[in-house]
């Protein structure tokens, strides 16, 4: 059995961004909803409940549900110990929050109707919006 | 021409973002709408630009004859 972990330093604010950047990691299928159950790897509802949540199925055999909690600023990820160490090599919290911000940007220049420019340089994405 | 910088670091999913060319309360509007969608910085500080008023200028026009 694995144990959940809320992580409360962690807030996606807008839940339309959330849904975008878990896409963007090849999340697709999303369940939203009052206080819904997690559920473990072997079936077993859990203690811990979210209001965005993806399906182990959707995941892996061995993984559990993982689930974005409503607070009163945002969506926090309530993750099992076994899928922070394995999802995405271990960066699947840190990967997310990179889509996330991705999503922000694009959202920003949106609203600001302005142009975007990217680069990498190394481990950094540089973005620019003119407008 | 104003500039938003963002900087994503892939390794840890944090950004810094950097507002340039936008002088006075202006710059505080495009910082609103990034803490909209972010929430609240860890850190957050005012270049001296953001200290400069916008001039406006008054334009007199000639009578015409």
């Amino acid at each position: 059995m694995s144990k959940y972990l809320t992580f409360t330093d962690v807030i996606f604010t807008n839940q339309a961004l959330l849904l975008a950047a878990l896409a963007d990691l090849g999340y697709t299928e999303v369940e939203q909803g009052e206080g819904l159950h997690l559920y473990g790897y072997q079936g077993d509802v859990r203690a811990e409940r979210a209001e965005v949540v993806v399906r182990r199925r959707f995941i892996g055999s061995a993984s559990n549900d993982l689930g974005f909690a409503r607070t009163g600023v945002g969506y926090t990820p309530v993750i099992s110990e076994y899928d922070q160490r394995t999802l995405h090599d271990g960066k699947f919290v840190a990967r997310l929050r990179a889509a996330y911000n991705e999503r922000v940007v694009k959202e920003m220049q949106q609203r600001l109707r302005g142009s975007l420019r990217r680069e990498t340089q190394g481990k950094l994405v540089k973005l620019r919006i003119r407008y | 021409m104003p500039e938003v910088e963002f900087t994503i670091n892939t390794e840890t999913g944090e950004m810094e973002i950097h507002i340039e060319g936008i002088k006075g309360a202006a710059c505080a509007d495009v910082a609103k709408l990034a803490k909209e969608l972010l929430g609240h910085p860890a850190r957050e500080e005012n270049t001296p630009e953001f200290y400069v008023r916008p001039r406006v200028q008054k334009q007199i026009q000639p009578k015409k004859k």
